[in-house]
Protein backbone atom coordinates (compact mmCIF):
# COMPACT_ATOMS: atom_id res chain seq x y z
CA UNK A 1 0.00 0.00 0.00
CA UNK A 2 2.85 2.33 0.90
CA UNK A 3 4.51 1.56 -2.45
CA UNK A 4 1.27 2.36 -4.28
CA UNK A 5 0.85 5.73 -2.58
CA UNK A 6 4.45 6.68 -3.41
CA UNK A 7 3.84 5.54 -6.99
CA UNK A 8 0.66 7.66 -7.35
CA UNK A 9 2.33 10.76 -5.88
CA UNK A 10 5.44 10.17 -8.01
CA UNK A 11 3.43 10.00 -11.22
CA UNK A 12 1.36 13.03 -10.23
CA UNK A 13 4.45 15.20 -9.74
CA UNK A 14 6.16 13.80 -12.82
CA UNK A 15 3.09 14.74 -14.89
CA UNK A 16 3.19 18.29 -13.52
CA UNK A 17 6.89 18.44 -14.30
CA UNK A 18 6.24 17.11 -17.79
CA UNK A 19 3.60 19.71 -18.69
CA UNK A 20 4.95 22.76 -16.84
CA UNK A 21 8.74 22.42 -16.70
CA UNK A 22 9.88 20.40 -19.73
CA UNK A 23 8.07 22.48 -22.43
CA UNK A 24 10.73 25.14 -21.86
CA UNK A 25 13.48 22.92 -23.20
CA UNK A 26 13.94 21.93 -26.81
CA UNK A 27 15.30 18.46 -26.05
CA UNK A 28 12.70 17.46 -23.48
CA UNK A 29 9.73 19.20 -25.11
CA UNK A 30 8.20 16.15 -26.73
CA UNK A 31 9.81 13.36 -24.74
CA UNK A 32 7.25 11.40 -22.78
CA UNK A 33 8.96 10.81 -19.44
CA UNK A 34 5.89 9.14 -17.97
CA UNK A 35 5.99 6.51 -20.72
CA UNK A 36 9.71 6.00 -20.12
CA UNK A 37 9.11 5.47 -16.38
CA UNK A 38 6.22 3.06 -17.02
CA UNK A 39 8.40 1.01 -19.37
CA UNK A 40 11.31 0.98 -16.90
CA UNK A 41 9.12 -0.13 -13.99
CA UNK A 42 7.63 -2.91 -16.10
CA UNK A 43 11.03 -4.05 -17.30
CA UNK A 44 12.76 -4.18 -13.96
CA UNK A 45 10.13 -5.18 -11.41
CA UNK A 46 9.96 -8.82 -10.29
CA UNK A 47 7.79 -10.85 -12.65
CA UNK A 48 4.88 -11.60 -10.32
CA UNK A 49 4.58 -8.00 -9.05
CA UNK A 50 1.74 -5.83 -10.33
CA UNK A 51 3.25 -2.42 -9.68
CA UNK A 52 3.97 -2.04 -13.41
CA UNK A 53 0.27 -2.31 -14.23
CA UNK A 54 -0.64 0.21 -11.54
CA UNK A 55 2.05 2.57 -12.81
CA UNK A 56 0.59 2.27 -16.35
CA UNK A 57 -2.89 3.06 -15.03
CA UNK A 58 -1.99 6.04 -12.85
CA UNK A 59 0.63 7.45 -15.25
CA UNK A 60 -1.92 7.30 -18.06
CA UNK A 61 -4.69 8.71 -15.89
CA UNK A 62 -2.71 11.79 -14.84
CA UNK A 63 -1.55 12.37 -18.39
CA UNK A 64 -5.17 12.13 -19.58
CA UNK A 65 -6.25 14.72 -17.03
CA UNK A 66 -3.67 17.24 -18.19
CA UNK A 67 -3.93 16.57 -21.92
CA UNK A 68 -6.45 17.33 -24.63
CA UNK A 69 -7.41 13.72 -25.25
CA UNK A 70 -10.41 11.87 -23.87
CA UNK A 71 -10.15 10.06 -20.53
CA UNK A 72 -8.64 6.65 -21.03
CA UNK A 73 -6.50 7.49 -24.07
CA UNK A 74 -3.12 7.25 -22.36
CA UNK A 75 -4.36 4.67 -19.84
CA UNK A 76 -5.19 2.27 -22.67
CA UNK A 77 -1.85 2.86 -24.43
CA UNK A 78 0.19 2.45 -21.25
CA UNK A 79 -1.75 -0.61 -20.08
CA UNK A 80 -1.31 -2.25 -23.48
CA UNK A 81 2.45 -1.57 -23.33
CA UNK A 82 2.69 -2.88 -19.76
CA UNK A 83 0.75 -6.09 -20.53
CA UNK A 84 2.80 -6.64 -23.70
CA UNK A 85 6.10 -6.20 -21.81
CA UNK A 86 4.98 -8.54 -19.03
CA UNK A 87 3.91 -11.15 -21.57
CA UNK A 88 7.20 -10.95 -23.50
CA UNK A 89 9.31 -11.03 -20.33
CA UNK A 90 7.41 -13.95 -18.85
CA UNK A 91 7.39 -16.05 -22.02
CA UNK A 92 10.62 -15.34 -23.83
CA UNK A 93 13.19 -13.53 -21.69
CA UNK A 94 15.41 -15.12 -19.10
CA UNK A 95 17.68 -12.72 -17.22
CA UNK A 96 19.71 -14.58 -14.57
CA UNK A 97 20.07 -11.60 -12.21
CA UNK A 98 16.29 -11.32 -11.79
CA UNK A 99 14.71 -14.14 -9.87
CA UNK A 100 11.53 -15.44 -11.53
CA UNK A 101 9.46 -14.94 -8.37
CA UNK B 1 -16.83 -18.47 -2.96
CA UNK B 2 -13.54 -17.48 -4.46
CA UNK B 3 -13.57 -16.09 -8.01
CA UNK B 4 -11.07 -17.44 -10.50
CA UNK B 5 -8.20 -15.26 -11.72
CA UNK B 6 -9.73 -14.79 -15.20
CA UNK B 7 -13.13 -13.78 -13.81
CA UNK B 8 -11.48 -11.24 -11.52
CA UNK B 9 -9.52 -9.75 -14.42
CA UNK B 10 -12.74 -9.61 -16.47
CA UNK B 11 -14.64 -7.80 -13.70
CA UNK B 12 -11.82 -5.30 -13.19
CA UNK B 13 -11.63 -4.61 -16.96
CA UNK B 14 -15.40 -4.01 -17.17
CA UNK B 15 -15.24 -1.68 -14.15
CA UNK B 16 -12.37 0.30 -15.74
CA UNK B 17 -14.32 0.64 -19.00
CA UNK B 18 -17.41 1.89 -17.13
CA UNK B 19 -15.27 4.27 -15.09
CA UNK B 20 -13.83 5.90 -18.22
CA UNK B 21 -17.17 5.93 -20.03
CA UNK B 22 -18.69 7.75 -17.06
CA UNK B 23 -15.82 10.28 -17.07
CA UNK B 24 -16.12 10.93 -20.80
CA UNK B 25 -19.88 10.95 -21.23
CA UNK B 26 -20.98 12.83 -18.13
CA UNK B 27 -20.06 16.30 -16.79
CA UNK B 28 -18.12 14.54 -14.01
CA UNK B 29 -15.07 14.45 -16.31
CA UNK B 30 -14.94 18.23 -16.47
CA UNK B 31 -15.32 18.46 -12.69
CA UNK B 32 -12.49 15.96 -12.18
CA UNK B 33 -10.20 17.91 -14.52
CA UNK B 34 -11.08 21.21 -12.86
CA UNK B 35 -10.40 19.71 -9.42
CA UNK B 36 -6.95 18.48 -10.43
CA UNK B 37 -6.10 21.79 -12.16
CA UNK B 38 -7.18 23.65 -9.03
CA UNK B 39 -5.03 21.66 -6.61
CA UNK B 40 -2.07 21.64 -9.01
CA UNK B 41 -2.15 25.33 -9.96
CA UNK B 42 0.42 26.59 -7.39
CA UNK B 43 2.87 23.78 -8.22
CA UNK B 44 2.39 24.27 -11.97
CA UNK B 45 2.95 28.03 -11.68
CA UNK B 46 6.14 27.33 -9.75
CA UNK B 47 7.40 24.74 -12.29
CA UNK B 48 6.53 27.04 -15.22
CA UNK B 49 8.48 29.94 -13.69
CA UNK B 50 11.48 27.77 -12.74
CA UNK B 51 11.50 26.19 -16.23
CA UNK B 52 11.45 29.65 -17.78
CA UNK B 53 14.43 30.82 -15.74
CA UNK B 54 16.48 27.65 -16.19
CA UNK B 55 15.91 27.64 -19.97
CA UNK B 56 16.81 31.35 -20.13
CA UNK B 57 20.06 30.60 -18.33
CA UNK B 58 21.03 27.77 -20.70
CA UNK B 59 19.96 29.79 -23.73
CA UNK B 60 22.25 32.60 -22.60
CA UNK B 61 25.20 30.22 -22.46
CA UNK B 62 24.54 28.68 -25.87
CA UNK B 63 23.61 31.93 -27.60
CA UNK B 64 26.42 34.08 -26.22
CA UNK B 65 28.36 33.86 -29.53
CA UNK B 66 25.47 35.12 -31.60
CA UNK B 67 24.47 37.90 -29.22
CA UNK B 68 26.81 40.53 -30.67
CA UNK B 69 25.69 39.92 -34.24
CA UNK B 70 22.05 39.86 -33.20
CA UNK B 71 22.51 43.06 -31.21
CA UNK B 72 23.84 44.90 -34.24
CA UNK B 73 20.99 43.62 -36.40
CA UNK B 74 18.45 44.68 -33.80
CA UNK B 75 19.98 48.15 -33.54
CA UNK B 76 19.54 48.59 -37.27
CA UNK B 77 15.99 47.30 -37.07
CA UNK B 78 15.22 49.75 -34.23
CA UNK B 79 16.41 52.64 -36.37
CA UNK B 80 14.17 51.49 -39.21
CA UNK B 81 11.23 51.12 -36.87
CA UNK B 82 11.83 54.52 -35.25
CA UNK B 83 11.52 56.26 -38.59
CA UNK B 84 8.40 54.22 -39.31
CA UNK B 85 6.91 55.24 -35.92
CA UNK B 86 7.45 58.92 -36.68
CA UNK B 87 5.66 58.53 -40.01
CA UNK B 88 2.85 56.56 -38.36
CA UNK B 89 2.42 59.16 -35.62
CA UNK B 90 1.86 61.82 -38.23
CA UNK B 91 -0.65 59.59 -39.98
CA UNK B 92 -2.39 58.95 -36.66
CA UNK B 93 -2.76 62.67 -36.04
CA UNK B 94 -4.12 63.15 -39.53
CA UNK B 95 -6.49 60.23 -39.04
CA UNK B 96 -7.80 61.64 -35.74
CA UNK B 97 -8.36 65.08 -37.30
CA UNK B 98 -10.23 63.54 -40.21
CA UNK B 99 -12.31 61.35 -37.87
CA UNK B 100 -13.24 64.41 -35.82
CA UNK B 101 -14.13 66.31 -38.96
CA UNK B 102 -16.29 63.41 -40.20
CA UNK B 103 -17.82 62.80 -36.77
CA UNK B 104 -16.61 59.20 -36.45
CA UNK B 105 -15.52 58.11 -32.97
CA UNK B 106 -12.27 56.30 -32.36
CA UNK B 107 -12.44 52.53 -32.34
CA UNK B 108 -12.93 51.09 -28.91
CA UNK B 109 -10.08 49.06 -27.49
CA UNK B 110 -10.64 45.46 -26.51
CA UNK B 111 -12.04 44.43 -23.17
CA UNK B 112 -9.39 42.10 -21.75
CA UNK B 113 -8.94 39.59 -18.97
CA UNK B 114 -5.46 38.77 -17.70
CA UNK B 115 -4.60 35.06 -17.55
CA UNK B 116 -1.51 33.11 -16.64
CA UNK B 117 -0.12 30.10 -18.49
CA UNK B 118 0.36 27.11 -16.20
CA UNK B 119 0.94 24.17 -18.54
CA UNK B 120 1.29 22.83 -22.05
CA UNK B 121 -0.17 19.69 -23.57
CA UNK B 122 2.55 17.10 -24.16
CA UNK B 123 2.02 16.41 -27.88
CA UNK B 124 -0.48 19.03 -29.00
CA UNK B 125 -0.17 22.79 -29.45
CA UNK B 126 -2.44 23.77 -26.62
CA UNK B 127 -1.89 25.44 -23.27
CA UNK B 128 -3.74 25.69 -19.99
CA UNK B 129 -4.56 29.12 -18.50
CA UNK B 130 -5.91 29.95 -15.07
CA UNK B 131 -9.19 31.62 -16.08
CA UNK B 132 -12.45 29.74 -16.59
CA UNK B 133 -16.23 29.98 -16.66
CA UNK B 134 -16.17 31.64 -13.25
CA UNK B 135 -14.42 34.61 -14.93
CA UNK B 136 -17.04 34.61 -17.74
CA UNK B 137 -14.67 32.98 -20.23
CA UNK B 138 -16.42 31.15 -23.05
CA UNK B 139 -15.42 28.92 -25.95
CA UNK B 140 -13.89 30.62 -29.00
CA UNK B 141 -12.59 33.81 -27.32
CA UNK B 142 -9.28 35.05 -28.81
CA UNK B 143 -6.12 35.04 -26.71
CA UNK B 144 -3.33 37.60 -27.25
CA UNK B 145 -0.16 38.87 -25.59
CA UNK B 146 0.51 42.33 -24.21
CA UNK B 147 1.90 43.38 -27.61
CA UNK B 148 -1.32 42.34 -29.40
CA UNK B 149 0.29 39.23 -30.80
CA UNK B 150 -2.26 36.52 -31.53
CA UNK B 151 -1.75 33.33 -29.53
CA UNK B 152 -4.89 31.30 -30.23
CA UNK B 153 -8.41 30.81 -29.01
CA UNK B 154 -10.22 29.15 -26.13
CA UNK B 155 -11.13 25.57 -26.92
CA UNK B 156 -12.50 24.23 -23.68
CA UNK B 157 -13.68 25.97 -20.54
CA UNK B 158 -13.64 24.55 -17.02
CA UNK B 159 -14.82 26.29 -13.88
CA UNK B 160 -11.46 27.89 -13.03
CA UNK B 161 -9.33 27.05 -16.07
CA UNK B 162 -9.41 27.02 -19.87
CA UNK B 163 -7.62 25.17 -22.64
CA UNK B 164 -6.25 27.44 -25.36
CA UNK B 165 -5.37 26.04 -28.78
CA UNK B 166 -2.43 27.90 -30.29
CA UNK B 167 -2.57 29.21 -33.86
CA UNK B 168 -0.18 26.39 -34.76
CA UNK B 169 -2.68 23.73 -33.59
CA UNK B 170 -3.98 21.49 -36.37
CA UNK B 171 -7.56 22.61 -35.71
CA UNK B 172 -6.67 26.29 -36.06
CA UNK B 173 -7.57 28.09 -39.30
CA UNK B 174 -8.41 31.77 -39.87
CA UNK B 175 -8.19 34.60 -42.39
CA UNK B 176 -5.20 36.93 -42.44
CA UNK B 177 -3.55 39.44 -44.73
CA UNK B 178 -0.07 40.69 -45.43
CA UNK B 179 0.12 44.13 -43.91
CA UNK B 180 1.84 46.16 -46.61
CA UNK B 181 0.59 44.38 -49.70
CA UNK B 182 -3.09 43.74 -48.90
CA UNK B 183 -2.68 40.09 -49.89
CA UNK B 184 -5.29 37.87 -48.28
CA UNK B 185 -4.97 34.21 -47.38
CA UNK B 186 -5.87 31.55 -44.84
CA UNK B 187 -3.53 30.80 -41.94
CA UNK B 188 -3.54 27.13 -41.02
CA UNK B 189 -1.83 25.43 -38.11
CA UNK B 190 0.02 22.21 -38.90
CA UNK B 191 0.94 21.20 -35.36
CA UNK B 192 4.34 21.20 -33.69
CA UNK B 193 4.52 25.04 -33.86
CA UNK B 194 4.32 25.11 -37.66
CA UNK B 195 2.02 27.65 -39.33
CA UNK B 196 1.34 28.19 -43.03
CA UNK B 197 -0.33 30.89 -45.08
CA UNK B 198 -2.39 29.16 -47.75
CA UNK B 199 -4.81 29.90 -50.60
CA UNK B 200 -2.79 32.88 -51.84
CA UNK B 201 -3.02 33.18 -55.66
CA UNK B 202 0.30 32.48 -57.39
CA UNK B 203 0.46 35.83 -59.14
CA UNK B 204 0.59 37.75 -55.84
CA UNK B 205 4.09 38.47 -54.65
CA UNK B 206 4.92 37.50 -51.09
CA UNK B 207 8.31 38.39 -49.68
CA UNK B 208 10.19 37.00 -46.72
CA UNK B 209 9.79 39.02 -43.49
CA UNK B 210 6.41 40.42 -44.60
CA UNK B 211 4.17 40.99 -41.60
CA UNK B 212 0.91 39.12 -41.27
CA UNK B 213 -2.16 40.44 -39.39
CA UNK B 214 -5.63 39.06 -38.79
CA UNK B 215 -8.68 40.27 -40.72
CA UNK B 216 -12.27 40.39 -39.56
CA UNK B 217 -13.30 37.95 -42.31
CA UNK B 218 -14.75 34.77 -40.90
CA UNK B 219 -15.43 36.46 -37.58
CA UNK B 220 -12.98 34.31 -35.65
CA UNK B 221 -10.55 37.01 -34.53
CA UNK B 222 -10.72 40.82 -34.43
CA UNK B 223 -8.80 42.54 -37.20
CA UNK B 224 -5.31 43.91 -36.81
CA UNK B 225 -3.77 41.35 -34.45
CA UNK B 226 -0.18 40.41 -35.26
CA UNK B 227 0.23 36.82 -36.39
CA UNK B 228 3.87 36.51 -37.50
CA UNK B 229 6.23 37.12 -40.36
CA UNK B 230 6.78 35.21 -43.60
CA UNK B 231 9.66 32.79 -43.21
CA UNK B 232 9.69 30.94 -46.52
CA UNK B 233 7.56 31.08 -49.68
CA UNK B 234 6.75 27.82 -51.46
CA UNK B 235 5.49 27.84 -55.04
CA UNK B 236 4.67 24.85 -57.17
CA UNK B 237 3.90 24.75 -60.91
CA UNK B 238 1.06 22.31 -60.52
CA UNK B 239 -0.69 24.11 -57.66
CA UNK B 240 -2.99 27.08 -58.36
CA UNK B 241 -2.07 28.68 -55.04
CA UNK B 242 1.17 29.41 -53.29
CA UNK B 243 2.02 28.64 -49.70
CA UNK B 244 4.24 30.40 -47.19
CA UNK B 245 5.63 29.25 -43.88
CA UNK B 246 5.06 31.72 -41.07
CA UNK B 247 7.33 32.37 -38.14
CA UNK B 248 5.04 33.18 -35.21
CA UNK B 249 5.85 36.21 -33.10
CA UNK B 250 5.32 34.42 -29.82
CA UNK B 251 7.70 32.03 -28.15
CA UNK B 252 5.96 29.49 -25.97
CA UNK B 253 8.91 29.36 -23.59
CA UNK B 254 8.55 33.06 -22.87
CA UNK B 255 4.77 33.08 -22.47
CA UNK B 256 3.57 33.71 -18.98
CA UNK B 257 0.90 36.41 -18.94
CA UNK B 258 -1.78 36.45 -21.63
CA UNK B 259 -4.94 38.41 -22.33
CA UNK B 260 -8.29 36.95 -23.29
CA UNK B 261 -10.39 39.31 -25.43
CA UNK B 262 -13.93 39.60 -24.14
CA UNK B 263 -15.40 42.11 -26.57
Amino acid sequence: MKKLIILILGFYFLTLFQISFFPHFFLTNSLNFILILVVLINLFEPRKEKLGLFSAFFGGFFLDIFSENFFGFWVLIFLAIAVFLKFILRKYVQIPIFKPT
Amino acid sequence: MKLSYRVRIGIISVLIVFFFLALNLTPVGKEVRNFFYLISEPIQKFFWRVGDRVSDFFELITEIKNLKKENEELKLRIQELMSEIVALKELKKENETLRKALGIGLEKEFKLVLAQVIGKDIFKDSILVNKGSRDNISKGLPVITEQKILIGKIKEVYENFSKVILISHQESSFDAKILEAEIYGVVKGKGNFKIFLELVPKEKEIRERDLLVTTALGGIFPKGLLVGEIKEVKKSDIEPFQQAEIKPFFDLKELEKLFIIFE
